[in-house]
């Protein structure tokens, strides 16, 4: 048996060797390169678009505006929903969309094209918040029936709303807030066209999960017959949703294919995939749930706003998908009523994500049912259990739930996390939590979405192939076929081929999406390969003269009696041998948008998450110690591919509670990178448990069900609710990030407002005022002085790269030459120059610097470490000190630091996330433009003291710890070195005393200062990050006594802080834990916070506090 | 400019420009098409390899200044027991981040991986994978360890 066994992927040799093709791996000779120009606005009319002087540049072959396409909207969910064309026409409605697109010979050429298109454009009014867009005489996004702009409105009642509010003896009321998260797959978006002018036909090598659809579109866009539009396979990295329909490439790469006769591929930059493609909806939940006098639930009632962003794309079907979950989470005795509402905004679209609706509604549904369960007095699970489903249950939305072991699923965690035990011990810091979820296995959301067919080819040379229209997008569907087609064939999973996705040699399939990969690729397989499978009976029995009947398929071979016939040998005679093609079809229902009760899946699957937290009370930290995933998903065909997507499901899921959101400033995405977007690394995460209940829907082909979306669905809830149990608080807006849970403490533990006595402090005033000013009217002005984007100018070439082998010629040439700029680790000299900021045309390679590697002590015992030492070869001398091995430890990735310097990261430009994602702020576009921090998103990377025009901090955590540590720079000069305390080294965010021609040669730490007991503390989003606070003491203890302190605070002020008031409380007192309390939060009358940082005060605090305990701690010891 | 590159054991002389990424030069002139580029910006580890056998991510690194490189493709034997690992426990979906995975693996298991599975985690932590949670990854890395070591005695 094949099927149910665990299973390699049957790809894993090409996909762990690095031979699996790409898009990007995919050679074509003479490929062009494509870009795309993109709005800068967030919403204003195109008044003109000058491209000629572009099409005229060297190697640009093509550039297409909407002029240049046929004016066609991408289909989508069709009808009125359609609204988007591939290339905006006279109005742009979203920062990042495309107004032309260009293809050259070379990447440099096509950007340098990009530069040369002049677009004018008209500003017109941009509504970004689903507030504003609801607002009395907001402006329109679109011109929709509505006349408002609301782009859809269902209100719905189920069952006996009425009656069930009035069976009621408790009812739970809250608004819960799901934001917008990126799919961030790891394979970029993109593209490779090729046109073939003699055959009229177009080929595409695209990263999609639907090539079916992806066809669909670019024929209908482009004005060609299906049959023209030829999807080849490759690898695809990741989908979650984002790749089930087609995105926003394939056209554009193929129109270009088509205008210049050559291959052409476009593939998105990580920025233009994160800021461009379609995200999850932005849920707004008003929600109420009732509960009769025996815990049964009695009605809900919900209020749901969808930020739709500028189109439509799925959000209509989001929108439908989530008031049908509403109305199916759990037995519901009355009925279900909910108005949701989908709101257009000038912001890039959301799209099909994982879930599906599910996870904002599920944040909601089971936030509230721990509230209810309160109320009522019951322990959650038991609540839960009460009114879960049963197998035979059908839900309001007309859901038929056959197989139904969610009671399974709970007590499945409840076992496993240790529930009882665990739950009685809340309010402690830990806590345990618990949510469950249900979901189809395909929903019928298209005609023919409850069809698929395969076809199988048995090869006179004993080939066995599955041809399948559909793709793997990394969800195992490739393994799921070959394990159906080797047993029903009777023959080992290694003879069998697997090919997916190109539309000339597979049949009909619609994707995998909706959960229904599996479900429908393995009955599209085993209906093939039982059909192949009675033919080759027949051809045997035929052979053997012996009826059908009395033949079996084993080990390859035909077998009757104890006469066996190998199975490519009954299919010689017949030319390239026996090929069949069947349809697998699912007994289910159409959707039904009137009513919205529907039998739309042929299964459904269950899940129940049990997730054990850790709240930090120092800094408002989240961390999650546990997670048991229980799944009712059918049977598994493969269990390690199942529970790889469970894990995987859970942590996607994690990342959403706890730090993933799409942030934006004025329409424009503010954290388009990696960097900047807080999703689980390996150290973020628990070994998470799967478990799988492996009980087989009795109906569905194989028992399977889906498992692909839900694994994520309960886990933000889960969350929520264990955050609750162990701290009190309860969180209705994601993520649960430490500034909410911080402030949430303090609120809790009645903390009032700090105080800063601004007016005692005429330093400040006038920050003060400008501050006071920004919302009335300076920030609108000086935004409105620049473009809001400077959209960064093509790089200038650079033109050498020098290799100086001694000091003297690095600071000669650097003198010299005002465009010449050192490169040490170059771990940010790259990212410099792509996001704009430097523009430098000769490097000055210092690593071939023999001086700057050193790395040593003097005879009194100071530390000298020699500016180019790398921060992995620092941690790892062998006599480094704790502190900074502990420093370096904290600092990006193992890979980052084998390449970058001491040197590099003492004088790293600022990380801002406005500055460094091409806001024109003050300090990249000068005085007249502003500070975007003040009024934008400040919560983590922002100052709290000391701030002025810019309110960017210093990033350096080496810098903090070593101004604790007394530090001081030894900087080459062109007249000679000169030393310099590190602490007077920084004069501004990331910007140090260094003049031009000079570089720092070393850092030196007195002996002193190495002697002392130190600790350094740092809070960050995730495992690498920069800093968010970061606390650093450095005491002279004698006996318990302080005699001296050095502390110093990261991340919260321009440079980093000394805070001489803690010092001073501590000099001379015994360190007890009464010094420590009070010393720590010492400095904060010298804080002057921004409005969304507040919390950091709060953190400094906890951290120090932290420190100075480690201190006494270790002297202690 | 000149560059002298010693690549999977292969020594290499080429042209190429001052701010060239080692990236680029091992895709598009070499057709090293095993490392995965994702970010660009050395935030994710898609791009790992090893430079004198560190790991390293070579959208960061001018391929002017590379010396000894190692990629994925001179890796699979090595990395041999690590890859069917990867099979067994599902330690990759999608496959896209997995060079770059394994790359980073190898030199981890030539050093000897930490003791504590979190310090374990941490070391993985510049290697992004969005599909599995990377707990497959983990294990995989310890099953080859394991694997090692009882061969070895």
């Amino acid at each position: 048996m094949t099927v149910g066994r665990r299973t390699r992927s049957i790809d894993w040799e090409a996909r762990t060797s690095g031979q699996s093709r790409y898009v990007a791996d995919v050679v074509l000779p003479g490929t062009l390169v494509a870009r795309v120009l993109r709005s800068p606005h967030p919403h204003a009319r195109i008044l003109s678009i000058a491209a000629e002087a572009a099409r005229r540049m060297p190697g640009v072959r093509a550039v297409l505006t909407a002029a240049d396409l046929p004016d066609r909207l991408y289909k989508h969910e069709g009808g009125r929903l359609s609204d988007r064309r591939p290339l905006a026409r006279d109005v742009v409605r979203f920062v990042g969309e495309e107004v032309a697109v260009v293809a050259a010979e070379a990447a440099e050429q096509a950007a340098a094209a990009l530069a040369a298109i002049q677009v004018r454009y008209g500003s017109l009014p941009a509504v970004t918040t689903v507030e504003a867009a609801l607002a009395e005489g907001a402006a329109l996004v679109h011109e929709r029936a509505s006349g408002t702009n609301v782009s859809l409105a269902i209100d719905r009642a189920y069952g006996d709303v009425d009656g069930g509010r009035r069976a009621a003896t408790v009812t739970a009321s809250g608004r819960y807030r799901f934001g917008r998260q990126a799919h961030a797959c790891m394979e970029p978006n993109g593209s490779l066209a090729r046109w073939d002018p003699e055959a009229q036909r177009l080929e595409l090598w695209t990263s999609t999960q639907s090539p079916y659809f992806v066809r669909e579109e670019v024929a209908q866009i482009l004005g060609l017959e299906l049959g023209q539009v030829i999807v080849r396979e490759v690898a695809v990295g990741g989908g979650f949703g984002s790749k089930s329909k087609i995105t926003d490439h394939e056209v554009l790469a193929g129109a270009l294919a088509m205008r210049t006769g050559r291959p052409v591929r476009l593939v998105l930059s990580r920025e233009e995939e994160f800021a461009t493609t379609k995200c999850r909806h932005d849920f707004d939940v008003e929600l109420t749930t009732g509960a009769d006098a025996d815990g049964r639930l009695t009605h809900r009632e919900a209020r749901i706003l969808v930020d739709n962003g500028a189109y439509n794309h799925s959000g209509a079907s989001v929108t439908g998908a989530s008031v049908a979950a509403m109305a199916s989470w759990y037995r519901t005795r009355g009925g279900v009523h909910v108005r949701a509402t989908l709101v257009d905004t000038n912001k890039h679209p959301g799209g099909q994500f994982r879930g599906y609706g599910h996870p904002q509604v599920a944040f909601a549904i089971e936030s509230q049912m721990d509230e209810l369960a309160a109320a009522r007095g019951l322990d959650p699970i038991e609540f839960r259990i009460l009114n879960a489903h049963r197998s035979g249950d059908v839900t309001q939305a007309g859901w038929r739930l056959r197989s139904t072991h969610l009671v399974g699923c709970l007590e499945a965690v409840r076992d496993a996390i240790g529930w009882r035990e665990k739950r009685a011990r809340g309010g402690s810091g830990r806590g345990v939590g618990v949510a469950i979820a249900m979901h189809v296995s395909g929903a019928r959301t298209y005609e023919a979405a409850n069809r698929s067919e395969a076809a199988i080819d048995i090869r006179p040379d004993g080939e066995i192939r599955v041809r399948f229209g559909g793709a793997d997008p990394g969800t195992g569907q490739k393994t799921v076929i070959a394990q159906v087609a080797a047993q029903e064939l009777g023959v080992d999973l290694s003879r069998i081929t697997v090919v997916t996705m190109d539309s000339e040699a597979t049949p009909f399939d619609l994707g995998s999406w909706s959960s229904r990969g599996t479900v429908m690729s393995a009955h599209a397989a085993g209906t093939a390969a039982r059909a192949v499978g009675r033919r080759l009976r027949e051809l045997a029995a035929d052979k053997l003269g012996v009826p059908p009947e009395d033949v079996s398929l084993q080990d390859g071979h035909a077998v009757a009696g104890h006469v066996r016939i190998a199975i490519e040998d009954l299919v010689t005679g017949l030319g390239d041998g026996l090929s069949v093609t069947e349809a697998a079809v699912v007994d289910t229902e159409l959707v039904n948008h009137a009513t919205g009760i529907a039998d739309i899946s042929p299964a459904y699957s269950f899940a129940a998450h049990a997730v054990e937290v850790e709240v930090d009370h120092a800094t408002g930290e989240v961390r999650v110690l546990d997670v048991v995933a229980a799944h009712d998903c059918g049977a598994a065909i493969n269990p390690t591919a199942v529970e790889s997507q469970i894990v995987g499901g859970v942590v996607m899921g994690l990342g959403a509670a706890l730090g993933e959101q799409l942030l934006y400033e004025g329409g424009r995405l503010v954290n388009p990178a990696y960097l900047h977007y807080a999703l689980p690394r390996a150290a973020d995460v628990p070994p998470v448990r799967a478990i799988v209940l492996g009980r087989a829907d009795p109906h569905a082909p194989y028992g399977v069900k889906g498992v692909g979306e839900i694994s994520m669905v309960p886990v933000a809830p889960a969350v929520a609710n264990a955050v609750a149990h162990a701290v009190g608080v309860r969180i209705r807006e994601l993520p649960i990030t430490p500034d909410k849970v911080l402030a949430a403490l303090r609120a809790r533990d009645g903390g009032g407002r700090r105080r800063y006595q601004l007016w005692r402090r005429p330093g400040r005033w006038w920050i003060s005022s400008m501050r006071w000013a920004y919302p009335r009217g300076i920030h609108a002005l000086l935004d409105r002085r620049g473009a809001r984007s400077v959209g960064v100018p093509p790089r200038a070439a650079i033109t050498s790269l020098e290799r100086p082998s001694a000091v003297p010629g690095v600071v000669d040439t650097l003198r010299r030459h005002r465009d010449a700029t050192p490169v040490a680790g170059g771990t940010d000299l790259l990212p410099l120059i792509e996001q704009g900021l430097q523009r430098p045309r000769r490097l000055v390679d210092l690593s071939g610097v023999a001086e700057l590697a050193q790395i040593g002590e003097t005879s009194s015992g100071d530390l000298v470490v020699g500016a180019g030492v790398s921060l992995a070869d620092l941690a790892r001398w062998p006599r480094m000190d704790p502190l900074i091995r502990r420093v370096v430890a904290s600092i990006a990735s193992t890979q980052i630091r084998e390449m970058a310097t001491v040197g590099g990261n003492l004088c790293q430009a600022k990380r801002c996330w406005f500055y460094r994602n091409g806001f024109a702020c003050y300090k990249r576009s000068g005085v007249t433009a502003p500070c975007y921090a003040v009024l934008g998103d400040n919560r983590y990377y922002h100052a709290v003291l000391g701030g002025h025009r810019c309110q960017a901090v210093t990033p350096s955590d080496l810098g903090t710890a070593l101004v604790a540590l007394d530090a001081s720079v030894q900087i080459a000069a062109p007249g000679g070195p000169r030393m310099l305390p590190l602490a007077r080294f920084y004069t501004g965010p990331g910007e140090t005393a260094l003049r031009r021609g000079e570089i720092v040669l070393a850092v030196h730490v007195p002996a002193a200062a190495r002697a002392r007991v130190s600790r350094f503390e740092k809070l960050r989003l995730w495992e690498g990050d920069f800093a968010v606070v970061s606390a650093c003491a450095s005491l002279d203890l004698a006996d318990g006594v302080v005699r001296d302190a050095r502390v110093v605070l990261g991340a919260i002020a321009p440079t980093p802080y000394r805070a001489l008031a803690v010092e001073q409380r501590l000099r001379g007192r015994r360190l007890t834990p009464d010094t420590i309390a009070t010393a720590a939060d010492a400095w904060v009358g010298a804080a002057h916070p921004l409005a969304g940082n507040v919390w950091k005060v709060d953190a400094a605090c906890g951290l120090l506090r932290r420190c100075l305990d480690a201190c006494r701690a270790s002297h202690g010891a | 400019m000149r560059a002298a590159l010693r690549v999977n054991g292969r020594s290499i002389e080429i042209d190429v420009e001052p701010d060239d990424r080692l990236l680029d030069v091992l895709r598009d002139r070499l057709g090293l098409l095993g490392t995965k580029e994702a970010c660009g910006r050395g935030e994710c580890g898609a791009c790992t390899v090893l430079v004198r056998g560190r790991p390293v991510v070579s959208c960061l690194v001018l391929a002017a200044r590379a010396d000894h490189v190692e990629t994925i493709e001179g890796l699979r034997d090595e990395a041999g027991a690590l890859r069917e690992a990867f099979a067994d426990t599902g330690a990759f979906q999608c496959g896209f981040c997995t060079p770059g995975q394994i790359v980073r693996g190898v030199a981890l298991l030539r050093e000897g991986l930490p003791a504590d599975d979190m310090a374990l985690r941490r070391e993985m932590s510049g290697n992004i994978c969005r599909c599995t949670g990377y707990a497959g990854i983990i294990t995989a890395l310890r099953r080859t360890e394991g694997a090692r070591a009882g061969s070895s005695r």
